[in-house]
């Protein structure tokens, strides 16, 4: 086992009687890109908020680069190198995509708690160095243009990609996107892909749940499919097709995106 | 066009207060302390309510708190005014960060309703003379006043120069607040508090912060409040005065010119129509009910997208400085 992966262990979460994630194990291998995908209420969602602290499952085990982080909270887990998007696109609206995309460089950032209330030489010029990055990804994800906008007044496929620059701000060893094409037209769909390959490029593993099927197909290299919150097959996208397990849960659900 | 307002301003602004006291008579200059001390205090629990987006209702216990650290410091142990000034703000200070440590996490009107009751027990506190020091219902009175050197027959605006003095400080540390990791840490947790945590800020720790730098800056407010009096008394420092501040903040909007605004209409007008007697706290309801339907955000909302100008004038090749 390679130190940089994502192992979860006989995962399971409860939210009073309903069991939404069931004794679920799977590895995330450092570099890869790797999907989760399932039925619509299958659990996936909740299996990313059992691994980023927001609900933390109550059975099972989290490693992370060799640490359980079952029970840190979000922000610790965060400083380790987790970041995620929110199937929702959760942005702070009233903010401009500059300021949003700053947000990320939180725990980047050297200034301590005085430095709001008095600037050192210090912190002014780490102020600007997280500027300086901030604009640098902008211009990774095609955002300079809308800088000064306030996000709440931009179209969805432009707030999607600002989320993900907020997430890549943090410099995250692992991101973690909850189905990042949803709401795209097939243009913005298009671009995501190759943003997504661009970001594994940087050496970053990807655990992405897509309900599109053609993306998850294209670009993940090894899938974990779960309904009703346990596994019911995983393999590299070739497998996952053939499987019948898989077309079954799927035709099952009435869900006509497979 | 906004930049061209900002930049002139606040120099004007402050070049008018300074010069406001040759032209006013003794009531006047009495409410333009208070205007500006207000103000203070209103900037103080827009750090907290403005800002971070918690429903502060006891702002008035921190301001109340500095006055009475600043009396009790000058009148029992001696200290001069201008002394007591570093402790008029650590005190409320810490206080702030004890009393915010179990309650940030509770919603919205949950918190409200547990400060109001922090600020009821201070006025009890000081009521019942607590450790005989506090005078109970009566206060503390012939406190030393803070002489300004060199003033002369002016002397009578020393405490409205003192006030200013302290705004212009209030100033300075508001704009440091916006231009950090801190501040910016406060306008994320109130846009999304999940949303904060999720890219690693730790939002207990900035809500704490934001208690903490909200009472220490009212308790400064005290300490010029105590020496414009020269005495202190509880009624000062009710929960009904944390209602003013709460108002203040809720109808000028998040802002600078917004809280001014609001410490205008709600302190100065009702004082302007003084000769209505009662009725003028007309104004105040009015403008609360008027405000909030009109402008929810408040007169003067708080601007966004305040990005290095270096950068924005830069636009496509990005921050090659
Ligand atoms: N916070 C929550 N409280 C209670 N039930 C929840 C909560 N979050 C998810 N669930 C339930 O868990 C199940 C799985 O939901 P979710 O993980 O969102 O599915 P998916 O993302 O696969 O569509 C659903 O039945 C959902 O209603
Ligand atoms: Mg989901």
């Amino acid at each position: 086992m390679a130190s940089n992966d994502l192992v979860l262990t006989n995962v399971t979460k409860r939210f009073g009687g309903l069991v939404a994630v069931d004794d679920l194990s799977f590895t995330v291998q450092q570099g890869q890109i790797y999907g989760l995908i399932g039925p619509n209420g299958a659990g996936k969602t909740t299996v990313f908020n059992c691994i980023t602290g927001i609900h933390p499952c109550e059975e099972g085990s989290v490693l992370w680069c060799g640490e359980e982080i079952r029970l840190l909270p979000t922000h610790k887990i965060v400083q380790m190198g987790i970041v995620r998007t929110f199937q929702t696109i959760r942005l702070f609206g009233q903010m401009s995509v500059a300021e949003n995309v700053m947000s990320g460089r939180h725990i980047k950032s050297s200034q301590s708690w005085w430095n709001g209330i008095i600037h050192t030489p210090s912190s002014k010029r780490d102020e600007t160095a997280n500027w300086q990055v901030v604009f640098e990804m902008l211009d990774f994800f095609d955002l300079t243009e809308f800088a000064a906008s306030t996000v709440s007044s931009l179209p969805y496929g432009i707030q999607r990609r600002v989320e993900m620059a907020r997430a890549m701000a943090v410099e995250p060893k692992l991101l973690i996107l909850d189905e990042p094409a949803a709401g795209l037209n097939d243009n913005e769909t298009q671009t995501l892909i190759e943003t997504i390959y661009r970001i594994r490029d940087k050496g970053i593993t990807i655990l992405l749940i897509e309900h599109d099927m053609d993306l998850v197909m294209e670009v993940t290299e090894y899938l974990t499919v779960i309904n009703f919150g346990s596994k019911i097959a995983e393999g590299n996208p070739g497998e996952i097709q053939e499987n019948p397990a898989v077309i079954e849960a799927y035709l099952g659900s009435e869900d006509d995106d497979f | 066009m906004m930049k061209k307002i900002q930049v002139i301003g606040y120099p004007l602004f402050f070049v008018v207060m300074a010069l406001l006291p040759a032209v006013l008579d003794s009531r006047w200059l009495v409410v333009a302390t208070t205007f500006v001390i207000f103000t203070i205090v209103a900037l103080s629990q827009d750090v907290i309510l403005g800002k971070a987006g918690m429903f502060n209702m006891g702002q008035a216990l921190f301001f109340g708190l500095g006055a009475y650290t600043t009396a009790i410091l000058n009148s029992v142990y001696g200290w001069p005014m201008l002394a007591t000034l570093p402790v008029a703000i650590i005190i409320p200070a810490l206080f702030g960060i004890v009393l915010a440590g179990p309650i940030i996490h509770l919603r919205g009107d949950y918190l409200l309703v547990v400060t109001i009751g922090f600020n009821i027990v201070f006025i009890q506190a000081v009521q019942n003379n607590l450790g005989g020091v506090t005078g109970g219902p009566n206060g503390i009175f012939g406190l030393e006043m803070l002489q300004i050197p060199g003033m002369g027959a002016f002397q009578e605006a020393a405490p409205y120069y003192a006030a200013l003095f302290v705004l212009l400080l209030t100033l300075f540390i508001i704009r440091n607040l916006e231009s950090s990791k801190a501040g910016r840490a406060l306008h994320y947790l109130r846009e999304d508090d999940l949303a904060a945590g999720s890219i690693g800020i730790n939002t207990r720790v900035y809500k704490i912060f934001a208690f903490g730098v909200g009472a220490g800056i009212a308790g400064m407010a005290g300490t010029v409040f105590a020496n414009q009096y020269s005495a202190v008394s509880p009624e000062a420092f009710n929960f009904l005065q944390s209602v003013l501040f709460f108002s203040i903040v809720i109808v000028g909007g998040s802002s600078v010119p917004g809280i001014l605004l609001g410490v205008f209409v709600m302190f100065v007008l009702p004082e302007i129509f003084r000769e209505f007697a009662t009725w003028r706290y007309f104004i105040f309801g009015f403008a609360m009910i008027f405000t909030m339907i009109l402008r929810p955000r408040g007169l003067w909302p708080a601007k966004f997208g305040r990005i290095p100008k270096a950068f924005l004038e830069k636009g496509g090749n990005h921050g090659q400085q």
